[in-house]
C-alpha cells in the first residue's frame, strides 16, 4: 500500500465528496447468526416503512386521494394519514383488516407487514426490507416504485399459498 | 503487507500450459491466478457447507444446472 | 488484538483542517462495537430527525437494517473477503467489506478480476443528510484501500461495485467510474467500475 500519501493528498480528495452522499451495496438482509446476541434495532421501523409505503403506492396506483381510500375502507382520515406517514404509531388490527380487503391482498401477510403480528416467513421479511428500502416518494407512481410495488404484491400473494401448504405438509406428517 | 510463505509446485505440461494460458486471459500473474482459484475453491466450499447448491446457467439455451463438486 | 493500521487524514467539515485517521485492514471487536453503540444509536436520531422536518423517503438513509455483526460473521476465515475500517478520535468512522471473487463487465476489462465493494457505510454523524457531516473524506479513504488493494493483488486497480441510489453522483462525478448501469438482477442498483487508468486518475 502506498505510504507517500500527505495530509494534503487527503484533503484534496476529501474536498470532491462535498455534497455527496456515499455508499454501495444489497439491500437485502443479513443472514441472521444464532449467537448474535445483538437484535436489529430498527427492524421494526423498516416493517413500518414498508407497510406505509405499501399502503401508499397501492392507494396512489388506484388514483385514490387519502380521503377516499378511507371512505373505501371504512376507515377515519386520520388513521389512513397515521399509517401512511407516522412509524411511531403501530396500526389498529382493524385497519390492516380493512386495508386487506380493499386492496385484495392476504391478511395473514398484511399483519406480518403492518408489524402487528410476528413474521413467520423469512423470504417475506426479506422482501419487506427490500421494498422499503427501494420506495421513494414522489407524486406519481414511477416506473421504478410501479415495479416495486407489483413484485411486492407478488411475493405478499405468494406467501399465503406456500404457507398454506406448509401447514398441510405439516398436518399430514402430524397425523401419519 | 502480510508475511508470505513460499511453497514449490510440481505441475504437469498440460497443467503449467493452462496456468499461462489464464495468466494471460485474466491479465494475471501465474501466482495471482492460483491465489484466485484458493480463494473461489474456499468460497464455494463455505456454501456447499451451508447446504446451498452451485448452478450453471446457459442463458442461450434457457438452461440451468447443478455443478456437482466434490 | 493488535489490528494493522495505515495512517490516513480525514477533514474536519467545519473548520477544514486535516484530521488523523487510521486504516485498519480487518473489522474486528473494536469496529463492531463501534456499529452497535455508537452508530446504531446515531441512526436511530437521524431517523427520528427526518421523520419530524417530514424529509422524503426518498432522502432517507437506505442501509438502517444492515448489520456489521452478521457481515463479519458471514465471512470470518474465507479468503475472498476482507474488512477495512477507518478510525478517527477513538471512533469508527466507516466500514467496507470488499469481495475478490469478482470479474470485471466493462468490455475493456471482462472477465478480469477486480476488487467488488459490497458494502460501503459511513457513520451518521458523516452522512450528507445531518445537518453538519462532521467528517469528510472517509468514504475516498475507503475506496482508496480498495484501489491499493487491487493494485497489491495485481488486479491493476480495477474495483465494481453497487452503488446506493443516492450515492450514484459521487461515483460518477467525483471518482470517475464508469455508469455500467441499472442491475435488475441487483435491486435495481446501478453498477460502477473502475478501469486500470481510472485508477491511476483517481489515486492521482
Amino acid at each position: 500500500m502506498a505510504t507517500h500519501r500527505d495530509e494534503t493528498w487527503w484533503k484534496t480528495r476529501a474536498q470532491r465528496e462535498e455534497g455527496h452522499y456515499i455508499g454501495a451495496g444489497s439491500l437485502a438482509l443479513d443472514p441472521q447468526f444464532a449467537d448474535t446476541s445483538r437484535p436489529q434495532l430498527v427492524e421494526r421501523e423498516q416493517t413500518r416503512v414498508a407497510f406505509g409505503k405499501l399502503i401508499e403506492l397501492m392507494r396512489r396506483r388506484k388514483g385514490w386521494t387519502v380521503e377516499e381510500l378511507a371512505s373505501e375502507a371504512d376507515l377515519d382520515i386520520g388513521d389512513v394519514l397515521l399509517i401512511e406517514d407516522d412509524l411511531a404509531v403501530p396500526p389498529e388490527p382493524r385497519a390492516v383488516y380493512q386495508l386487506a380487503k380493499v386492496f385484495e391482498i392476504p391478511q395473514i401477510n398484511l399483519m406480518q407487514v403492518s408489524g402487528l403480528t410476528v413474521p413467520r416467513d423469512p423470504n417475506l421479511r426479506q422482501e419487506t426490507v427490500r421494498f422499503a428500502a427501494r420506495s421513494q416518494s414522489v407524486e406519481k407512481l414511477s416506473q421504478s416504485e410501479h415495479l416495486a410495488l407489483e413484485q411486492f404484491v407478488s411475493v405478499l400473494s405468494r406467501a399465503t399459498i406456500e404457507s398454506a401448504s406448509d401447514q398441510s405438509d405439516t398436518a399430514s406428517t402430524n397425523n401419519s | 503487507m502480510q508475511e508470505k510463505k513460499t511453497m514449490t509446485l510440481n505441475l504437469s505440461e498440460a497443467e503449467m500450459q493452462t496456468l499461462d494460458e489464464l495468466s494471460v486471459k485474466k491479465d494475471l500473474s501465474k501466482t495471482a491466478v492460483l491465489r484466485q482459484a484458493l480463494r473461489l475453491y474456499q468460497t464455494i466450499e463455505a456454501r456447499l457447507d451451508l447446504g446451498h447448491k452451485l448452478f450453471i446457467e446457459d442463458s442461450a439455451q434457457n438452461d440451468k444446472s447443478e455443478l456437482m463438486l466434490l | 488484538m493488535n489490528q494493522g493500521g495505515l495512517p490516513v487524514f480525514l477533514t474536519d467539515a467545519l473548520s477544514g483542517d486535516g484530521v488523523p485517521a487510521t486504516l485498519v485492514t480487518q473489522i474486528g471487536e473494536q469496529q463492531i462495537s463501534d456499529w452497535h453503540d455508537y452508530w446504531r444509536p446515531a441512526l436511530e436520531e437521524t431517523l427520528a430527525r427526518l421523520r419530524v422536518i417530514g424529509v422524503p423517503r426518498a432522502r432517507w438513509p437506505q442501509t438502517t437494517h444492515w448489520n456489521w455483526e452478521s457481515k463479519t460473521k458471514q465471512v470470518v476465515g474465507l479468503l475472498a473477503f476482507r474488512g477495512f475500517a477507518i478510525t478517527s478520535q477513538g471512533v469508527t468512522q466507516g466500514l467496507m467489506r470488499v469481495d475478490l471473487n469478482h470479474s470485471g463487465r466493462q468490455a475493456t476489462q471482462i472477465g478480469k478480476p477486480l476488487v467488488y465493494v459490497e458494502y460501503l457505510e459511513v457513520a451518521p454523524w458523516n452522512r450528507a443528510e445531518f445537518a453538519k457531516p462532521r467528517y469528510r473524506g472517509v468514504g475516498t479513504a475507503l475506496l482508496t484501500a480498495a484501489v491499493d488493494l487491487s493494485l497489491e493483488e495485481g488486479f491493476h486497480g480495477r474495483i465494481g461495485l453497487h452503488s446506493l441510489t443516492q450515492a450514484e453522483s459521487f461515483y460518477r462525478d467525483a471518482c470517475g467510474m464508469s455508469d455500467l448501469g441499472i442491475d435488475e438482477n441487483y435491486d435495481n442498483l446501478r453498477y460502477f467500475e473502475m478501469t486500470s487508468e481510472q485508477a491511476t486518475a483517481f489515486l492521482g
